[in-house]
């Protein structure tokens, strides 16, 4: 790793961590806020829409300063992968208990599987920012039915398919979808930094797996990752 | 009765709108801004829980949750974790030192106060 690259990544770290104070110091401000004009019954519909604006705008912030911050350590090679024998439906289950729970039109994802279980060996904390990241996105670009993660253990190598019914990627972004800050010509005002994909390629090759996407423009996107069970 | 909570953070601001936001709450809260004070002030005040950051000058959150392992009476007073620090081993390493709560910042409110209500059963 040369000098640079370790120097840029710990200088991003810190910028990271730095920013996350003040960003606690404004969300606990507009908490606190909030609860005084509940309390002293104040609170109306316009005040609760701005408010809960305001804290989903540093949450946004957050993840963004957290993606920005893996990008770093993929780039200087920091990234310490702790690879274990992992059951893919626990990780799955473990998401949709704790992080896709309050999502305003009330969707979170289906799981299917076939086939008979196995482990397969991967660093399970990667495997689930792989796994956060399509099915965030999955959910973000589409908006009718709930996106369906399939899990088909097959003879030799586990396949997982993340599908949505959403707007699709068009045929000519395909080629750059893995880059960082690309992001689909048809995406509009859908926010996003361009780097989760970028991110769950990394990781997805770092655990000696693969991904390939299928898409159609207004259809829907499947993208299909593959793990064979003898990566020890 | 209200219960008593030890707040530790260094950055004023943050200290003291968190400060507010738990005795909005209704409850009394003490604070400190490092981890040395907030062992003075566990040891006269016996708070019913303390919250505290893990970065902070002249003795920091991990120490801190040593010195209260030691302690015979320190031990039994539940200590959540607020810090920036996202990492799997930063987390796991507050937990092993006896930590009864981690949340990240920037958190939310009602988070926090779900932590609160739990370990104040």
């Amino acid at each position: 790793m040369s000098d640079l690259n370790n120097n840029t990544s710990n200088i991003i770290a810190i910028v990271s961590h730095e920013f996350k104070t003040p960003l606690t110091a404004i969300s606990s401000a507009v908490d606190l806020i909030a609860a005084k004009l509940h309390i002293d019954n104040y609170m109306d519909p316009f005040y609760k829409k701005n408010m809960s604006k305001i804290t989903t705008e540093i949450f946004k912030l957050n993840n963004m300063l957290d993606e920005i911050l893996t990008m770093s350590n993929i780039i200087s090679n920091s990234i310490e992968i702790k690879k274990e024998l992992t059951d893919v439906q626990e990780v799955l289950n473990d998401l949709k208990a704790h992080y896709f729970t309050d999502r305003k039109d009330a969707r979170t994802f289906k799981i299917k599987v076939s086939g008979t279980h196995n482990k397969i060996y991967v660093d399970k904390k990667q495997l689930s920012t792989i796994f956060s990241n399509l099915i965030n996105n999955a959910l973000k670009f589409s908006n009718k039915k709930m996106p369906a993660v399939e899990l088909k253990y097959e003879e030799q190598a586990l396949i997982i398919a993340i599908e949505d019914d959403g707007i699709g990627i068009p045929p000519q972004d395909l080629p750059y979808l893995f880059q960082p800050f690309y992001r689909g010509s048809n995406v509009n005002n859908i926010e996003g930094t361009g780097l989760g994909l970028h991110i769950v390629k990394n990781f997805v090759t770092a655990n000696n797996g693969t991904i390939t996407v299928q898409s159609e423009q207004n259809k829907g996107t499947i993208f299909i990752l593959k793990f064979a069970y003898t990566g020890l | 009765m209200s219960n008593t909570i030890l707040l530790i953070e260094d950055k004023p601001g943050l200290l003291d709108t968190v400060q507010n936001l738990l005795e909005l709450h209704d409850y009394k809260v003490i604070t400190a801004t490092n981890g040395k004070e907030g062992i003075e002030l566990a040891k006269s005040h016996h708070p019913d829980l303390v919250i505290s950051d893990i970065y902070m000058p002249v003795l920091n959150g991990y120490q801190l949750l040593e010195q209260f392992q030691l302690d015979e009476t320190l031990c039994k007073i539940p200590v959540i974790i607020l810090s920036a620090k996202t990492g799997e081993e930063e987390v796991n390493l507050a937990y092993q030192k006896g930590a009864a709560g981690y949340l990240t910042k920037p958190f939310l409110f009602t988070s926090l106060h779900e932590q609160i209500k739990k370990l104040l059963i």
